[in-house]
């Protein structure tokens, strides 16, 4: 990839929120906000794939369906540009018809590809639905299209035919994709994509969406938990806490050189398929909190062993650390963490 | 857990399955969901049982818990022996001295295999009151006493509580609390981390230990993640539609695979695989079990198959005298090279 078309990435997320009101009582008050993502900033070069993890709660998906504007935003920008070239337009200022021309390119999987196919349409129609929404393919046009897609994901084109229900998971992922395909996107977001699937299945489908970066230019936006997954297929990371990132940089930086104490605790936790490598763990005691009431100053105060009386009263701002890595610690300084 | 047990060892297997089939009988034709499958679990070790999903291991597992549907699941053939002796003759009602009692289960979907309408306490107290006549009121000691033991933050209140006010990880802890209260001399695990995060998981996977070494039970791991078994596991065999295709100690089996799904699953792992990397995938999928290929059942995603694989099922025979590592394959020397 050449200077230039770094120096514009295709999406620049900024201050993203998501907030959602807890209602209670007979007139559904509102008496709290679920702040499931509370500022996030993170830029996603053209052609890469940069990963969210964190554990369940942490806000990740909500973050993902949110830069689509498929939840409405609370708050932030998320700058697109469809060329290196173009202009930046901001996805959360667009007109509803404006956002409707774009939404071909911004496509996205999810985890459980059966509950997003229809049971009662065929995978041909399912997949020829989107080209003929955006009237990107009519008549018999439309056929050839569905049957190159389905070639293209490694499947027969005579399954066509057939309904969700006749395929495995593995194959139902690869309909999926498909779909997503269809309208030649710029961007896919990967929520959970290969997650439900048998180990030999998940390396084919994630053989697939690597040859599809390769040939097409995607990009990706890989939401997962697994992170021996993230590893592999990660070009940027961001790992989230709480709704809020607290390190992000390149997968080299975070699984090599992690700095903070969450991220070193998450990487100590994945169990290696190495019975000589049982390591010691960094222990990660209780659960990760309630985004109703998050603890004060640094959310993760509350699981971890270094905290100190400023870790409990303000929140951490951004450290840099050099070549875009970034952590958000008190006790990040520089190169290392102190006292770690 | 560097002192893993030796089969070879003087000790007597604690569970031992001898060809056991248990099959069902559907409108689709009868699923060999277990076709023929023998392990052995002895005192104290923790034996991991991997395979992908439909290769039958959960359901070898809920033939010795008795826990198969039936009809239509039957056990067809073979034996099931628990400290010696066979469990099969057993009449139901003799059953349940033995199941919760000294073979217990986890589930890998804790809400679902706890009561929604009983608190924690009353679930943990039922098997205690059940099986060792304890009071109720020494049955709520009793249950707090477990809700320590496996790490529940301020047990005496939480005894009270009802599963949905718990978390994923917490639910978990209540179920091996429940299943660890008449002490069993087995647990089997059926995936118990797999709904859970990667750092909670770490915990269960401790706690699982721990509990192991206090009581000197025995484990059975059944899990589809070979990185779960690398941790927790002192032997493994690998499970394929319905038959087992390889057995090991956990360091020989990571160290020296010898059966080419074994090898497959390997290569398939992104963790090993450098990043950039293709990712060597098994092509095609596991067959239906209604319909399980001729012969050596894997021979139809196999790189190496021949017509010997077609034509006659590999045995599972000894690579060494003892039975330390077995392996069903035709073909040992040209996989030897995958």
């Amino acid at each position: 990839m050449s200077d230039s078309q770094r120096s514009a990435p295709l999406l620049e997320v900024r201050g993203l929120k998501k907030h959602f009101p807890v209602r209670k009582g007979l007139l559904s008050r509102v008496v709290g906000q679920v702040k499931a993502v509370d500022g996030l900033d993170f830029t996603l070069e053209r052609g890469q794939t940069l990963s969210l993890v964190g554990e369940s709660g942490c806000g990740k998906t909500t973050a993902g369906r949110t830069m689509l504007r498929l939840l409405e935003p609370t708050a932030g920008q998320v700058l697109y540009r469809a060329d290196p070239t173009s202009e930046a337009v901001d996805l959360f200022n667009l007109p509803k018809k404006e956002m409707r021309a774009l939404r071909p390119d911004l496509q996205i999987i999810f985890q459980d590809p059966y509950a997003s196919l229809n049971p009662r349409i065929t995978v041909g129609n399912a997949i020829a639905e989107p080209l003929l929404v955006h009237k990107i393919a009519t008549g018999s046009e439309v056929e050839d299209r569905v049957a190159a897609l389905l070639k293209r994901v490694g499947l027969r084109p005579d399954v066509a035919n057939r309904f969700p229900h006749e395929f495995s998971g593995g194959q139902r992922q690869r309909v999926g994709i498909a779909r997503a395909l269809a309208l030649s996107p710029k961007l896919i977001v990967c929520d959970e994509a290969v997650s439900a699937l048998d180990v030999s299945i998940q390396a084919q489908v994630i053989n697939l969406l690597k040859d599809l970066q390769d040939e097409l230019g995607i990009s990706y936006l890989f939401i997962a938990h697994d992170l021996s997954v993230v590893k592999y297929i990660s070009d940027a990371l961001a790992v989230m806490y709480l709704g809020r990132i607290v390190e992000s940089g390149s997968a080299d930086q975070i699984f090599n050189d992690p700095q903070h104490p969450y991220t070193r605790a998450l990487l100590s936790a994945i169990p290696h398929a190495d019975p000589k490598k049982r390591k010691k763990r960094i222990p990660l005691t209780g659960e990760i909190p309630s985004p109703i009431h998050p603890p004060s100053g640094c959310h993760f105060h509350t699981r971890c062993s270094l905290a100190e009386d400023r870790c409990r009263r303000d929140w951490p701002e951004n450290v840099a650390l050099g070549d875009g890595h970034q952590a958000a610690c008190h006790l990040v300084q520089g190169a290392s963490v102190t006292g770690a | 857990m560097s002192d893993s047990q030796s089969p070879e060892g003087a000790a007597k297997p604690l569970l031992e399955l001898r060809d056991l089939a248990t099959w069902f009988h559907t409108d689709e034709g009868t699923a060999k969901a277990v076709d023929g499958v023998s392990y052995k679990i002895y005192p104290g070790e923790t034996l991991g049982l991997v395979g992908e999903s439909g290769s039958g291991k959960s359901v070898s597992a809920l033939s010795v818990m008795r826990l198969v549907p039936s009809p239509p699941g039957f056990v067809e053939r073979g034996d099931i022996l628990f400290r010696g002796e066979s469990l099969l003759p057993i009449a139901d009602e003799d059953f349940r001295r033995i199941r919760g009692n000294e073979v217990a289960m986890i589930f890998q979907e804790p809400m679902t295999a706890l009561n929604p309408v009983y608190t924690v306490g009353n679930q943990i107290s039922e098997a205690v009151m059940l099986h060792r006549g304890l009071s109720k009121k020494a049955a709520r000691e009793h249950a707090i006493e477990m809700l320590r033991r496996v790490g529940i933050p301020s047990p005496e209140t939480r005894v009270d509580t009802y599963p949905h006010e718990m978390s994923g990880g917490m639910r978990q802890r209540v179920m091996i609390a429940i299943a660890m209260s008449c002490d069993p001399a087995l647990l089997i695990a059926d995936e118990p981390t797999t709904a859970l995060d990667v750092t909670i998981q770490a915990q269960i996977l401790d706690l699982i230990r721990e509990l192991q070494e206090e009581a000197g039970m025995s484990v059975l791991l059944i899990t589809h993640d070979l990185a779960v078994v690398a941790e927790a596991a002192h032997h493994v065999a690998v499970m394929y539609a319905g038959k087992v295709v390889e057995y090991a100690s956990v360091e020989e089996l990571f160290e020296k695979p010898r059966h080419p799904y074994t090898i497959g699953l390997f290569q398939s792992l992104p963790d090993l695989a450098k990043q950039g990397e293709r990712l060597t995938a098994i092509p095609g999928m596991v067959p239906s079990a209604t319909n399980f290929p001729s012969g050596c059942r894997f021979r139809t995603r196999c790189s190496i198959a021949s017509d010997l694989c077609a034509g006659t099922e590999p045995p599972l025979v000894s690579l060494e005298p003892g039975g330390a590592h077995t392996v069903a394959c035709h073909h040992l020397e040209e996989a030897s090279k995958l």
